[in-house]
């Protein structure tokens, strides 16, 4: 069973965030191919979120999500509370145009298979990372 | 314990009856894998739903160890 306090602490990150990316790395810095995916859609489109990284404690934040969401790999997207997916899904809900829809933000006119990396020099504001302790 | 691909096949063609699956080894070396399931079930469902039942049929074999990464792809038939 999933550490409990851990699991009340993340429920919380999720009902105060309403999109929330657990992530391997920090959205600087992503730490995993698919994270880093997730990170480029998101600055693509210019969304405002929340980022947790969870290598700090992989196996006690997996026990959790698996108890939230009945999803245990990383990255996490949620939305307004809810999992929408992983790197696989927010890709294929991202070239749909839904992804735009479930953030309320307009769809990037060039909705590529896979953004290009954001030059260093122009990264989008971002929320600073939140800390799990 | 090498992948076996029919295997993951047949496991969610039994979970999803009436699907068309096709399971695939991405780099040959059994750590990428790749579904792409189109199935009756997934109907009115959410993506992350999808891929639920996907992933719930082939647990048995993230839980051994057998499977790390499997990569889902889903559409409603």
């Amino acid at each position: 069973m999933a550490d409990q306090e851990l699991k009340s602490k993340v429920e919380e990150l999720i009902a105060a965030n309403p999109v929330l990316l657990f992530m391997k790395g920090v959205p600087e810095a992503p730490r995993c191919g698919f994270s880093m995916r997730v990170v480029q859609i998101l600055d693509s489109m210019d969304a405002e979120y929340g980022a947790i990284d969870v290598l700090p404690a992989l196996q006690p934040l997996r026990e959790v999500t698996t108890e939230i969401a009945d999803w245990q790999t990383f990255p996490q997207l949620y939305v307004n509370g809810e999992l929408l997916g992983g790197a696989d899904i927010i890709q294929e809900m991202y070239e749909s145009g839904e992804l735009a829809e479930a953030l309320g933000l307009e769809q990037p006119e060039v909705a590529a298979a896979a953004p290009a990396a954001a030059p260093a020099n122009d990264l989008p504001a971002q929320s600073p990372p939140l800390q799990i302790e | 314990m090498p992948v076996d691909l029919a295997e993951l096949q047949s496991m969610i063609e039994a979970a999803l009856p009436g699907a068309l699956v096709v399971v695939s080894d991405e780099d040959g070396g059994g750590q990428h894998l790749r579904a792409e399931v189109k199935a009756p079930q997934f109907a009115g469902l959410s993506r992350i739903d999808q891929h639920r039942l996907v992933k719930a049929a082939v647990k048995p074999r993230f839980d051994d160890g057998t499977v790390h990464a499997l990569s889902v792809k889903t559409e409603p038939s």
